[in-house]
């Protein structure tokens, strides 16, 4: 302050008045910061995927028969896996039918992580206790990043919006797509917000935010499954995403609907806000044990007691989800041998052999590799971010070399991801048999094993990443499950050079069990997952460690 | 539990130095610390104190020198952590695990500990281990690392910085950790903020500044390089000057009032001594610098009102 300046009557010592707009300008900024690499990223594949696929449609349109088109419309198992398919002779009809639920998806998952990790993530950690030593209240910081993740949303809404209206397609169905795609986001944002207030911890918080959307994709696909269950639409936004029916019905009540879903949320995780203490919540598990109610005494009772929870919270969508592919087996094939031209265009969007009942489950088990490559991946971070937060800094003074406890640590995780497999093989073996479907275990078995080689290289990337990257352990470690995936699909549908296509580590799996193993392939992978993972372990023994 | 030679240091550095990209850390640091011994480590935040603590752990790489724990090398933490025990500054443990949980953990992987003893320690340091560690404060969880580490029977105890979150009572009881472990023969690197409690348990001090060592010797030794105030009550004024100032080592004279005067003293007293012979003293009080005078003199901050911060870490 200049001597000039006289001080206004209601100046603190430091001659500064503390008013609610800086201090809330500053929090939203701070919000804005956390959330922004992250939108990005969402928005240019919420923008990109959709319109590529509709420029892609100019060149399949002619070849969709009428007869094909109908059936595709009244058959169960089409409607459960891929959405009720409408207006598939119209660029956006197909465009939406193809990505609508994956990137719906993806946009809403998205939301709710970033939710709870800007919200109850920075709680946990303490950070907030700096933030709300300032003027700022609770609710207040809460809302104003809830605000930022709701804006970050509509605009991935509008970017969609504007992609599918550049690619051609009519603006009425590309502006509702993208208004449900963006309202997918906000009820995503919004659920983390409100499960951020219910737990106390982060990782409890994500889980639950995700499970229910989870839950509410299965939700989709059995209402359309089952006709009987399509009130269950209501309860979803995907389900809300296939009665709006962009670029068909058009119609604007469901994207009412899920504007009141996002309102009731929000209002939700406020009043639960409002009422709980900083750094608790309502669902807080007790802090006092029960004396010596369980033991702890080595490293590998450590690294499972790591990987317990998570190994229990992704089986658990997993068995859902292959569950109900096992049950749908039988209409799905039924359905693919009486139309041929289907299953042709199926197999240009990466399902080949969709015709027995094991080539159908063989196509399905290669997505099993992205939920699971997902897995191995996040407990990587996990170990990533315990290094950065200082847990590991007592385990690696007791006598532990650094590549003891990461190598056990791995072999947890593995034993997690070969759990995982072996429980999608074994629900899809009980869905097939409850329906009749001839599929013996031993067939549903081999086929999850199959793609653990892909998980491996997951599992490679993310210990690479850790030993050099440790800042983007996730992102490197999905990136050859999602990436290799995108890439296989894109290869295939715009017909890629051989060597592009090649990079997908799932060009080298063989259709597992609809044909026999493709060894070298396998080798390869493991080849190729051995050598990153023993070259991280290396870098990982040398590196500082950080925290 | 590991026998651990005597003639070989319990913590030697030489010539370490870290740089992090521009930043020297630490820059050609060299120090022994023989075992049996309790060392503080000292200096102001961002010194490199506990970047040295991480290298002498093997979690960091020296960018230069080496450093051994009784003569294994610091980076071959198989074998040189059979021989130690560590607290961080900053404890971190997981959440979800219950205090008694990483204390078994610590105990089952560590290099063996004193169950009876832990018991105890547990009661001392009036710790609940049935707790989850969420629910833990700072001092909590580092009371945990406390009483892992205080129990274990590791002949080099590493503590960085150990009651940053304690109140005085644990002090206390940290501070009669110390002289058992001493009273055991276990050697203790202490890294600390708490300039009392280094002059209460420490034989030896290290004063660490930007990275460079710039004193290692024994407390009374220190105090002997430095000054020490003497305050000199007169019965009757005395001629100017009394003949004080030309005095060898005698410097900041000052007369409070004519019959009350104080100096600071470098060196032997004997010359002063001769020269107070000549005057009328009523009354005469040395007084030994703190360790915190001490410590303040070699950071510079030689001015005014410092006195009075009492025991205040400085942050």
């Amino acid at each position: 302050m200049t001597t000039g300046t006289a001080p206004a009557p209601t100046a603190s010592a430091a001659g500064w008045t503390p008013e609610p707009g800086p201090a809330g300008r500053a929090v939203t900024a701070l919000a804005v910061r956390s959330v922004r690499r992250g939108a990005v990223l969402v928005t240019a594949v919420a923008a990109g995927m959709p319109a590529l696929v509709a420029v892609q449609h100019r060149q399949l349109d002619q070849e969709l028969a009428g007869a094909s088109l109908a059936a595709l419309g009244e058959n169960p198992a089409i409607r459960t896996l891929f959405g009720p398919p409408v207006a598939l002779d119209d660029p956006g009809g197909f465009t939406v039918w193809r990505t609508g639920t994956a990137i719906a998806v993806l946009v809403g998952v998205w939301a709710a992580l970033a939710a709870t990790r800007v919200t109850r993530g920075e709680e946990e950690t303490g950070r907030w206790d700096l933030l709300l030593a300032g003027p700022s209240r609770l609710p207040a910081v809460l809302l104003r990043h809830l605000a930022v993740l709701l804006g970050a949303s509509s605009l991935v809404g509008v970017a969609t919006a504007a992609g599918l209206v550049l690619a051609g397609t009519a603006t009425t169905g590309a502006v509702l797509f993208g208004a449900l795609i963006g309202g997918t986001g906000m009820v995503g944002a919004a659920l983390g917000a409100l499960a951020a207030q219910l737990l106390a911890e982060r990782r409890a918080a994500a889980g639950l935010a995700v499970g229910v959307l989870l839950a509410g994709l299965l939700a989709r696909m059995v209402a359309d499954g089952v006709p009987a269950l399509g009130w269950l639409h209501w309860l979803s936004p995907f389900g809300l995403l296939g009665r709006s029916a962009p670029f068909a019905a058009d119609r604007v009540l469901p994207l009412v609907v899920l504007a009141a879903a996002v309102a009731v949320l929000v209002a939700a995780a406020a009043t639960v806000c409002a009422r709980r203490d900083v750094g608790s919540g309502p669902w807080r598990r007790p802090g006092a044990v029960r004396p010596g109610a369980r033991r702890l005494r080595s490293l590998p009772g450590l690294a499972a007691r790591r990987t317990g929870r998570p190994v229990l919270g992704w089986g658990a969508a997993v068995v859902a989800y292959f569950l109900l592919i096992g049950l749908l087996a039988t209409t799905m094939t039924d359905f693919l041998t009486e139309n041929p031209r289907f299953a042709e265009l199926a197999a240009q969007a990466g399902f080949a052999e969709l015709g027995s009942v094991r080539g159908y489950v063989a196509s399905l088990f290669t997505l099993l590799a992205l939920p699971v490559g997902a897995f191995v991946a996040s407990r990587v971070a996990a170990t990533a971010a315990d290094e950065v937060a200082g847990r590991l800094t007592l385990l690696y003074s007791l006598p532990v070399r650094r590549v003891r406890w990461l190598a056990t640590e791995l072999t947890g995780v593995a034993a997690g991801a070969v759990v995982l497999a072996g429980a999608a093989g074994l629900a899809t073996w009980l869905g097939a048999t409850w329906v009749g479907a001839d599929l013996s275990a031993g067939a549903a078995l081999a086929g999850v094993l199959n793609v653990l080689p892909v998980v491996a290289v997951c599992l490679g990337a993310a210990v690479a990443a850790l030993a050099w990257a440790p800042a983007a352990v996730l992102p490197l470690g999905v990136l050859p499950a999602a990436g290799g995936y995108l890439l296989l699909v894109l290869a295939d549908t715009l017909s890629w050079p051989g060597w592009v296509r090649g990079l997908s580590p799932f060009a080298h799996l063989a259709a597992v069990p609809a044909g026999p193993v493709d060894v070298p392939g396998l080798a390869g992978l493991l080849a190729v997952a051995a050598a990153l993972i023993a070259g991280g372990l290396a870098g990982y023994r040398h590196r500082d460690l950080r925290g | 539990m590991p026998t651990s030679p005597t003639a070989v240091p319990a913590l030697r550095a030489e010539h370490l130095s870290k740089r992090f990209s521009r930043t020297v850390a630490v820059d050609d640091l060299s120090l022994s610390v023989p075992p049996g011994e309790v060392f503080g480590f000292l200096g102001p935040n961002g010194a490199g104190k506990s970047t040295t603590i991480r290298m002498a752990l093997g979690l960091l790489r020296p960018s230069g020198g080496h450093v051994e724990v009784f003569g294994v090398p610091a980076h071959d933490v198989g074998r040189a952590h059979r021989h130690l025990a560590y607290v961080p500054a900053d404890v971190a443990l997981w959440p979800a695990l219950t205090g008694r949980e990483c204390l078994d953990l610590l105990a089952c992987v560590g290099p063996g500990t004193d169950l009876a003893y832990r018991a105890e320690l547990l009661e001392r340091f009036a710790l609940d281990p049935d707790r989850r560690a969420r629910t833990y404060s700072t001092g909590n969880r580092q009371k945990v690392a406390l009483v892992a580490a205080f129990a274990t029977r590791a002949p080099l105890l590493v503590l960085d910085e150990p009651t940053s979150g304690l109140d005085p009572l644990m002090e206390r009881e940290f501070r009669r950790c110390v002289a058992e472990a001493a009273g055991r023969g276990q050697t203790v690197f202490l890294s600390s903020h708490q300039l009392a409690e280094v002059e209460a348990v420490c034989a030896r001090v290290g004063i660490l500044r930007q990275g460079r060592l710039v004193e290692v010797a024994g407390l009374p030794e220190l105090r002997r390089l430095r000054r020490s105030e003497i305050s000199v009550t007169l019965a009757r004024p005395a001629a100017a000057g009394a003949g004080l100032s030309g005095v060898d080592g005698v410097a900041d004279l000052r007369w409070s009032s004519p019959l009350e005067l104080t100096m600071t003293l470098a060196g032997p007293p004997a010359p002063v001594l001769r020269a107070l012979a000549d005057l009328d003293v009523v009354a005469l009080d040395v007084r030994e610098p703190s360790l915190e005078e001490l410590f303040l003199d070699f950071y510079g901050d030689t001015g005014g009102d410092h006195r009075s911060a009492g025991e205040e870490v400085w942050a």
